[in-house]
């Protein structure tokens, strides 16, 4: 089963200072798998993700992506404010010189009516809700289903209706789509996720890898409390 | 809309300034004779004997003068501030053009003097050293307030180095590129003055120079007149070119 290994990362480690965020971390990502890292506020989740999207050298361990390189959709909408929405979704293409398929036009038009931006096409950033921009942000990561994502709190500002349209499209139009993304919204995990690394500490260290049923079962048992849920797990 | 009524628009809004000055002229010029301070009026009335060949000669030579020196400001200003921004050397940069900031105007035109003698050297020189400092560190402080979240995108997009220039650097410039053209050319026309003042036989600062010398106050305010209105000419002028060519780079935040 290494064939469809995507990601391994072995013994990761990240300091600030004398601030240790990761601590000896690995595990490993099969293609075609969606996983939710779920650990609390502050214990290292994005800097995880900015570690493996190479923004961040790790201090120590390695980062074996076997896959493509992924896309990365951060927590803030990143818009380039002198660009319209549209310009702004279609940037990467244009920056990769790569002029859209009469296909990827009805992509970009079926993702504009799932969330619901048809009518701010041509709008500036500064015009639209916060919401919307990430909904931009989104489009712009998610259009031409790419291969591998990696997310940071990808829904943290849209509402649950249009979260939960987001997360279907996701799944119909591009099914086979391996993905990471952080959370501490425990509704978007079932809704996407096939799989959660939980991070019991306040640091990133040895993630009990669980299905998404294994999960809820222990959550709803632990009565939402993540520390509850942590030593569940170690006992 | 047009361009030709965006220039008119910007026209009207830099001479609102300008009216501002003419009327608190105006209100001085009632309580001092005029062989101080002479009324608007009473230069405008003289006007048409000033406005000879010889004064359109002093005119073109001063706005050379201005134009390049303001250049060589522009210029070095704006790519020193850059190139400090991107070499991460802001602070030491930041300090130089402080330093040079502190040299007092008279001085360094005496020093332009005695080096290059009379001509059009020392008052270009003066414009130039005197506004590039100002411009280097209004350069300095719009470079930093470049996105560096937008910048982290796009390395994540495996961008080259021009597509970063282009999308990061060069708009957090336009703002930049626009103040730098105000403010470097309101400098530059004060210095200019001070230039031919020391350092010049003919130009408006030479003319002003001898009016002064000579207690002509209307000829001296109707030369102060002419700076200004050529100020507002050039203000009106870059406003409106940035209005309507780079308007979508000024957004509110």
């Amino acid at each position: 089963m290494k064939d469809d290994l995507i990601l391994e990362v072995n013994n990761l480690c990240k300091e600030f200072g004398s601030h240790q965020v990761i601590r000896c971390l690995s595990f490993e990502i099969r293609s075609g798998n969606r996983v939710a890292l779920f650990a609390p506020s502050g214990s290292g989740k994005t800097t995880l993700i900015r570690i493996l999207a190479g923004l961040e050298p790790p201090t120590s361990g390695n980062i074996n992506l076997r896959g493509p390189k992924p896309v990365i959709i951060f927590q803030e909408p990143r818009l380039f404010p002198y660009l319209t929405v549209e310009e702004n979704i279609w940037l990467p293409f244009r920056l990769h010189q790569i002029s859209p398929s009469a296909e990827m036009k009805r992509e970009y038009q079926q993702w504009l009516e799932v969330c619901e931006l048809t009518h701010c096409t041509d709008q500036y950033p500064y015009q639209l809700s916060g919401g919307m921009k990430q909904k931009t942000a989104l489009i712009r990561g998610l259009l031409g289903r790419p291969a591998f994502v990696l997310m940071d709190e990808p829904f943290h500002s849209i509402g649950p209706v249009s979260k939960t349209a987001i997360i279907n499209h996701i799944k119909e139009t591009n099914p086979q789509m391996t993905a990471i993304f952080t959370t501490h919204n425990l509704e978007e995990i079932p809704l996407l996720a096939q799989s959660v690394l939980f991070f019991k500490a306040n640091h990133l260290s040895f993630p009990a890898n669980l299905s998404v049923q294994h999960f809820q079962s222990l959550f709803s048992e632990s009565v939402f409390h993540p520390q509850a849920i942590g030593s569940s797990i170690a006992s | 809309m047009k361009p030709s009524r965006i220039f008119i628009s910007s026209l009207l809004n830099e001479a609102f300034g300008v009216l501002l000055i003419i009327a608190v002229w105006e209100g001085v010029s009632l309580f001092y004779p005029s062989y101080i301070i002479p009324s608007p009026a009473a230069v405008v009335t003289g006007i048409s004997a000033l406005l000879t060949v010889d004064f359109a000669h002093h005119l073109w030579i001063t706005a050379c003068r201005i134009i390049a020196g303001f250049l060589i400001a522009f210029g070095i200003g704006t790519l020193s501030g850059v190139a400090a921004a991107v070499m991460k050397i802001t602070k030491p940069v930041n300090s130089l053009m402080v330093a040079l900031q502190v040299v007092p105007g008279t001085i360094l035109g005496v020093v332009f003097l005695l080096m290059f003698g009379i001509g059009s050297s020392t008052p270009i020189l003066l414009v130039a050293v005197l506004t590039l400092p100002t411009l280097a560190i209004n350069t300095i402080n719009g470079m930093a307030k470049r996105n560096i979240a937008q910048e982290e995108y796009l390395k994540t997009l495996q961008c080259s180095r021009w597509q970063v220039a282009r999308l990061s650097y060069i708009p957090a410039l336009i703002p930049v590129l626009q103040s730098n053209l105000s403010l470097g050319m309101s400098m530059a026309v004060k210095v200019v003055v001070l230039g031919e003042f020391i350092g010049s036989q003919d130009g408006l600062g030479y003319l002003l120079n001898h009016a002064r010398i000579m207690f002509n106050m209307k000829e001296v305010f109707f030369y102060l007149l002419v700076l200004m209105l050529f100020t507002l000419l050039f203000q009106a002028l870059q406003s409106s070119v940035f209005s309507t060519f780079l308007r979508k780079y000024y957004f509110p935040e």
